[in-house]
């Protein structure tokens, strides 16, 4: 039978696809596989949809029915879709093969340690009560457009030290590419925070409990808020400003990543 | 005293307020520092255990840096002195630099009205365009959609759009204070409690999450009417409620509610919210014919002399479940145990008194939270305004727009000082099949 194991089994596949497709890319240097890389990175981002809802559908069969936005293999394979959903509306910007291929590096390392990971358990569990809440789906969307938005920010920062050539889009590009991405994940980050304190207030009882995520959450959202301040008024560009989101991304990892398997904390539904 | 300060007119400002050190407190450079130390401290914080006792301490780190760790307070890193200090130096810095920003603007603005940038220099300069005379009709159509209007002279013609965004960086700053306000108000003006209740209890007071400080006096009192908790076919909690009533000093029933998970009940600026549950065991024992029930550790002063229940084990040596119950014999404490499944152990003489263990009952108990936080609401305030701020510093933009009629020809130029690029991309969507 067909399950959205199957379905999101295909996106993994689809985005290895689109691995070796930019690969070919920079072997032959020919425009058209460009733009088959971009049919494919389509075809990718409606499989990919197609098998979260059926994972949706899926768990309403269990009788145990959620948005699959609460357990850590749904939050993996949210955040590779995010990237690419992101570097799709931002097309117009980031159409560089160098960018297209390290996001796309970075969903399939998601999705296949998703699948892969002995340690992640892939099976619809039910809500506890403390997740059954509206504020989930907001807090949960925004957080991850975020970290995707980072993500792309981190690219731009990264492939800064490659030298533009005709992969690597120029300096200037990848300084603005990246400045606008830093601009959406901080808004987006902004907004989970918010939103996270919101519903900690109904749930815990407390809109802020220094829990490990939160305060890792807050040191990324310093460090960003250093990054535009250090721009605005400080005009620091180019090597700094791709420093900083190097730094700034690492602050994000810790955050998602870090803090589920090296400190204990309120956040342990993401493990 | 202000109001002279700010009458000696702008020239004459005291030596203090541009002296270095108020310079210093107003930089960027200072609220970089001080943003940078609060993000180290709070690295610290969540990497050094917080709130434990000197046993836990002592049992992750050796002595020395369990020293350091007190010295710094970094056992609470996020209450310490040190890190107060930070917030308020942060908070100083905000406020005189969103002042600053304030009057900076205010100037500006003043100027704005007076200076017209020479508006052939600027549409030279790449930044606007020229179409004929008889296009006039369709440029101001275009521009009249969503461009605020402004005759400046009988040929110039101001547009205007995003005035709002030279605001934004404001609004953020503000928002950023508002939340630190109300934090310091919970800070000041906040409780925090717990409460534990099985079905049928009631209490006016509330734990303090720490030990060592003194229980919260509640002005109400808090029923448990019921507590029900459901299971998914795993056995994971599906949802657990209670069903409180709440009642007020002379008695009367002032609020009634079920707390759920999410869901939490508010009376007079307190809220209780469903935290946890769990199950603990009732003892039923008849002391000299009158039957009492115990918790754990509670006593029992029913009979000639108290006695205490000091630990239920689920199997004593096989014969199910029993109680241990201490008493006092004289001067020398003594403990003895009632076995609930072994008729012979059910009942015991304690200083003449008669005590038989009727039953034991697993019960579950309700853990509800109580918390008042005053700043809540101006919390909620700063977050508003974050979000509003946010995105009309960063999805907005100020652009000005002229409209020179030079009889013969019309001449569309303007500035944006942040977002050139966006802006220019703009003035093409206007020069549209017009030139």
């Amino acid at each position: 039978m067909i399950t959205h194991h199957t379905i999101l089994g295909v996106a993994t596949i689809l985005y290895l696809a689109l691995f070796f497709l930019h690969v070919l890319y920079f072997a032959t240097k020919k425009k058209g596989i460009v733009r088959a890389a971009w049919y494919c990175l389509y075809a990718t981002l409606v499989i990919q949809t197609a098998g979260i809802g059926m994972r949706w559908v899926e768990s309403y069969r269990l009788g145990i029915g959620h948005v699959p936005l609460s357990n850590y293999y749904e939050s993996l394979i949210f955040f590779s879709w995010s990237i690419s959903v992101l570097v799709v509306i931002m097309k117009r910007r980031l159409a560089y093969p160098a960018i297209t291929f390290a996001a796309a590096v970075i969903s399939l390392v998601l999705m296949a340690y998703a699948s892969l990971a002995p340690g992640v358990d892939k099976g619809i569990q039910p809500l506890i009560p403390a997740l059954q809440s509206n504020w989930l789906h907001v807090h949960v969307i925004t957080c991850f457009i975020a970290y995707a938005a980072f993500a792309v920010s981190f690219i731009c920062g990264g492939l800064f030290f490659f030298g533009s050539g005709r992969v690597v889009p120029p300096a200037d590009t990848l300084d603005d590419i990246n400045y606008r991405s830093i601009i959406i994940g901080f808004s987006m980050l902004t907004s989970g925070i918010l939103t996270g304190a919101v519903w900690a207030h109904y749930a815990w009882g407390s809109y802020w409990s220094w829990d490990p995520k939160e305060t890792w959450s807050l040191i990324t959202w310093i460090v960003y808020a250093l990054v535009l301040h250090l721009r605005m008024t400080g005009g620091w560009r180019g090597r700094k400003t791709a420093i900083l989101s190097i730094i700034g991304f690492a602050s994000v990892v810790m955050t998602y990543f870090g803090v589920n398997f090296l400190l204990a904390g309120l956040h342990s539904y993401a493990t | 005293m202000t109001a002279t300060r700010s009458n000696n007119g702008k020239k004459s400002e005291p030596a203090a307020r541009s002296g270095p050190i108020f310079r210093f407190l107003t930089s960027v450079r200072l609220a970089i520092v001080a943003l940078s130390l609060i993000a180290a401290t709070s690295v610290l914080g969540s990497v050094i255990k917080q709130g434990g006792t000197e046993e836990e301490y002592l049992a992750l780190y050796p002595e020395k840096t369990y020293h350091f760790i007190k010295l710094f307070g970094l056992d609470d890193a996020y209450h310490s002195p040190w890190f107060y200090f930070l917030l308020g130096v942060f908070a100083l810095n905000l406020v005189l630099c969103t002042l600053q920003r304030i009057k900076r603007l205010a100037r500006e603005k003043g100027a704005g009205k007076k200076g017209i940038p020479d508006v052939r220099a600027v549409a030279a300069g790449g930044s606007g365009f020229t179409v004929p005379a008889d296009r006039r009709e369709e440029i101001f159509r275009r521009l009249g959609g969503s461009y605020r209007k402004k005759a400046i002279s009988d040929t110039v013609i101001l547009y205007e759009k995003g005035s709002l965004s030279r605001y934004g960086v404001i609004i953020i700053h503000t928002s950023v204070l508002l939340v630190l306000l109300g934090g310091l108000m919970g800070l000041l003006g906040g409780q925090k409690g717990f409460i534990v209740l099985h079905a049928g209890e009631e209490t006016n007071s509330a734990m303090s999450r720490s030990p060592s400080q003194p229980a919260i006096r509640l002005d109400f009192t808090v029923r448990c009417k019921d507590f029900r908790v459901s299971f998914y076919p795993g056995g994971e909690p599906k949802e657990y409620a209670s069903d409180i009533e709440i009642t007020d000093a002379a008695g009367k029933v002032v609020k009634e509610g079920r707390i759920r998970v999410n869901e939490p009940l508010s009376y007079g600026g307190m809220r209780l919210y469903q935290s946890t549950y769990g199950m603990s065991n009732l003892f039923t024992f008849i002391v000299d014919g009158k039957r009492i029930v115990l918790g754990e550790q509670e006593v029992a002063s029913a009979g000639k002399a108290p006695f205490m229940v000091a630990r239920y084990a689920a199997e004593v040596h096989n014969f199910g479940p029993g109680v241990m119950v201490a008493y006092m014999d004289g001067q020398e404490p003594k403990t003895i145990w009632f076995l609930s499944k072994v008729e012979k152990m059910k009942t015991h003489m304690i200083e003449g008194s008669r005590v038989t263990l009727e039953k034991i009952d697993g019960k579950y108990y309700t853990g509800l939270e109580v918390a008042r936080d005053p700043g809540v609401p101006v919390v909620l305030t700063g977050f508003g305004f974050m979000l509003l701020g946010l995105y009309i510093t960063f999805f907005t933009f100020h652009r000005r727009i002229y409209v020179v009629d030079e009889g013969d020809r019309i001449i569309v130029a303007g500035t944006a000082p942040r977002n050139r690029e966006g802006f220019l991309e703009e003035l093409k969507k206007l020069a549209e099949g017009l030139a």
